[in-house]
């Protein structure tokens, strides 16, 4: 069942937005779900998150980081007025709509296009939210929309140095995100913490509100492929018990997360996510290169 | 009846064999050419309709000598022959290739085959999945298609079917064929459920399950992919749009063993594993996106038809592959053709054991499985198969990659409706396949936990049935009011 794209944009380095006419899953989107996407024929299944929707008109926003073979071909080959083949969902369980009081809300990276409907929900329900977004400073996103959705949005950017890969990324994440979300506790009071990103630095920020003896709520990021229980690919050990985050989660209390084992099964498929990219980007050279 | 002579051997199918199959996933068995068939249809002693009891162990009852019998009567013209013989199939089965194919026939209509007393049971299977197979390469179902659907009146009133599975499909066709309006909705990107998913091309090829729910298509049955029910969409607000439901949604969750390490990495579930390989075709990975990891040494734990899939589907990715059970070669639930086709192909079974823990190495990943021994007990259980107990010995065997096949429960976003009566993990239904909520029906494996294809074929059929009658109440009632 084919989803027309109705508007693309690169909206900062490697940050693509699709809007796409989905109404079914316009329809029914709570914050804190996802769907998950196909786009080609000989394509594999990703879950993307929807950052707005519009229920009447039937169509929702995704933004993808553009890191593997996948998003990279979406962004390449997908134009406006083309279909994506599935779009399936709403998928996981909708975030707690509670009254907590503050909240810190924190993104890492493209992480916080998930934030982005939940935080601005809490604040609707009259919670006093503060959101983050840690990232490299060509990859600020959505700055704005969140200034006009909630208390006050902190942008913890950093430059990107020549020669630097994934791993020197992730360390400086890890460091910006870690002493910004210190310095924040310490200063002030907050009766809840959201994270949505890498495992890794997920697992580094638990450490510093532990501390705090603040409550987590982290949405977790596990290998899926079908998204609707059937597999246990997606599966994290949750207060010592096997759950399945897309139909027990994608969000659980951080405190109960096996943040290792996450982090272990999270990687497994790095060797061959690199062949599939290094695959299509023999394939883009044979065709005479990207243009 | 003329009488005849007795031909006591079956004519045998071709097969691939094992050296050359285990290098691809193509299908295996080659199946019978017409004459090869019309020799295996004249063996069959054309029991009465009323008495046949092969007719009895199909569930869902196909005339198997009427349609054998056309074969045998049209055998100067194999066209004709052919299209006679799939009408009669049709009457019951909208999924002969398939079923062909995948049915455990020893255990439905060959177990009680008349020829089995004097020699080999005759090849029903092979002669249906036949029937079918040149129907569909002569465009013969085409047009038995098109001198159907002119026939068919329209009911005016609408079906909803949750799954796309064997039973989803049956109840759709039979639906579709008595004139309802009838719409599928499906979770995964194609229909087919455990036929796209499930089973492998060596078994089935998926080409040939596309083309039958194509037919299905041509009868009118709209499939709406990408909808999951529970979520999408739920039950509740499905009977505000349609006048019944149909609840085939499979069981689908699988079951994993309870032990430390059960999620190191390398370690899946027969699902995941299968769905990688056979619906996302990460075998042909590059060149599709979906990537599978298999190691040099794979531990299949279970010994139903999922653990021979996975097994030789692992095999094929050139893994040297053992079969763990815990109970004895007799206990293997397997069929007996997927058994011996799993043991051509280099297959290691290692019986009476046990997994109590996973072992991994400093990556997180799957270096070992530790077993306990088990044995057999002289007393049986309710599915009358020996019990067994530990023996407090233990065995670890070398793995870089386990797969675990030990069942599968029904899909808890369905179970979860509110009304919806579910006993351990099953929907409950009545002997009209109804469910505790009126005007919804449910049949398949979301009802018996993990079955076979065929039986969830025979429940949706059984469902249609029932829905068509409440349906002409319905009709009925309204017409008087």
């Amino acid at each position: 069942m084919p989803y027309k794209i109705l508007d693309k944009k690169e909206l900062a380095m490697n940050e693509v937005m699709y809007k796409i006419h989905a109404p079914h899953v316009a329809k029914k989107v709570q914050p804190g779900q996802f769907v998950i996407v196909r786009a080609f024929p000989n394509g594999e299944r990703i879950p993307l998150t929807p950052v707005t929707w519009d229920r009447e008109e039937g169509w929702i926003t995704l933004i993808t980081f553009v890191r593997g073979k996948t998003t990279m071909r979406m962004a390449n080959e997908l134009k406006p007025g083309d279909e994506i083949l599935n779009v399936a969902g709403p998928l996981g369980n909708p975030a707690p709509m509670e009254k907590f009081g503050r909240v810190l809300a924190i993104g890492l990276i493209t992480g916080i296009v998930e934030v982005f409907p939940i935080a601005r929900a809490w604040q609707e329900i009259g919670n006093d939210v503060t959101t983050l977004h840690v990232t490299p400073n060509p990859m600020i996103i959505l700055k704005e929309d969140f200034e006009n959705a909630v208390s006050r949005h902190i942008v913890e950017g950093f430059d990107l140095q020549p020669g630097w890969g994934m791993n020197e990324i992730a360390q400086e994440l890890v460091k910006r995100a870690t002493a910004k979300v210190r310095e924040l506790l310490e200063n002030e009071h907050f009766d809840m913490v959201l994270t949505v990103g890498p495992a890794g630095a997920q697992k580094a920020i638990f450490n510093v509100v532990k501390e705090f003896g603040i409550p987590m709520h982290a949405d977790l990021h596990p290998i899926m492929v079908d998204a609707t229980g059937m597999c246990g690919a997606c599966r994290v050990t949750v207060g010592g018990e096997v759950k399945f985050a897309c139909i027990d989660g994608p969000g659980f209390d951080a405190y109960k997360v096996d943040w290792d084992e996450l982090i272990h099964r999270t990687g497994f498929y790095a060797p061959l996510e690199r062949l599939a990219l290094e695959h299509y980007l023999k394939q883009l050279q044979a065709q005479g290169g990207e243009q | 009846m003329p009488r005849r002579k007795l031909i006591k051997e079956r004519v045998p199918t071709p097969e691939r064999p094992p050296e050359e199959r285990i290098k691809d996933f193509k299908e295996v068995n080659l199946g019978y050419t017409f004459e090869l068939a019309v020799r295996e249809a004249e063996r069959c002693l054309q029991c009465p309709y009323e008495y046949a009891p092969c007719i009895k162990g199909c569930p869902v009852h196909i005339n198997i000598p009427g349609f054998i019998s056309k074969l045998v009567e049209y055998r100067n013209d194999p066209d004709k022959a052919v299209k006679e013989a799939l009408n009669v199939i049709w009457a019951c089965n909208s999924l002969p290739a398939t079923t062909g194919r995948v049915c455990p026939q020893e255990d439905q209509c060959e177990m009680n085959c008349v020829m089995g007393k004097v020699g080999d049971k005759i090849n029903i299977g092979k002669l249906e999945r036949f029937v079918a197979d040149y129907a569909r390469e002569k465009g013969i179902d085409e047009e038995l298609l098109f001198e159907i659907i002119p026939k068919i009146e329209k009911k005016g009133q609408k079906v909803a079917i949750i799954g796309a599975g064997p039973a989803g499909l049956t109840a759709a066709g039979e639906l579709a064929k008595l004139g309802y309006d009838v719409t599928i909705y499906e979770a995964l990107h194609e229909p087919g459920g455990v036929l796209m998913y499930g089973i492998p091309e060596f078994r089935l090829p998926k080409e040939i399950v596309h083309k039958e729910i194509e037919k299905l298509r041509k009868l009118g049955v709209r499939i709406l992919t990408d909808h999951v029910v529970g979520k999408t969409v739920t039950i509740e607000e499905l009977l505000q749009e349609y006048d019944a439901v149909f609840i085939g949604s499979g069981a689908g969750t699988p079951r994993l063993v309870n032990a430390p390490g059960i999620n190191l990495n390398g370690i899946y579930t027969a699902n995941e594993f299968l769905t990688r390989v056979n619906l996302m075709k990460a075998y042909l990975f590059p060149e599709y996106d979906t990537p599978v990891y298999v190691g040099k040494k794979v531990i299949v734990i279970g010994a139903g038809n999922t653990a021979m899939d996975a097994a030789r589907s692992a095999r094929r990715f050139g893994a040297e592959v053992t079969i763990a059970y815990r109970r004895g070669e007799e206990d293997v639930s397997a069929r007996e053709e997927e058994v011996e086709h799993a043991k051509e192909e280099g297959i290691k079974f290692v019986y009476f054991v046990n997994p109590v823990e996973f072992i991994g190495d400093e990556n997180g990943k799957v270096k070992a499985v530790k077993f306990e021994k088990m044995r057999p007990l002289e007393e049986r259980d309710a599915r009358g198969k020996r019990k067994i107990v530990g023996t407090g010995e233990y065995i670890t065997l070398e793995a870089d990659t386990v797969i675990i096949a030990i069942g599968k429960h029904p899909n808890r976003l369905i179970i979860n409706t509110p009304g919806l009566k579910v006993e351990r993990g099953k929907i409950v239904v009545d002997e009209n396949m109804m469910t505790s909520i009126p005007g919804v029906f449910a049949g398949g494996d979301a009802i018996r936990g993990e079955a076979t294809v065929i039986l969830a074929m025979g429940d949706g059929r059984k469902a249609a049935k029932a829905i068509h009658e409440y349906l002409t109440k319905k009709r009925q009632e309204k017409a008087n009011a």
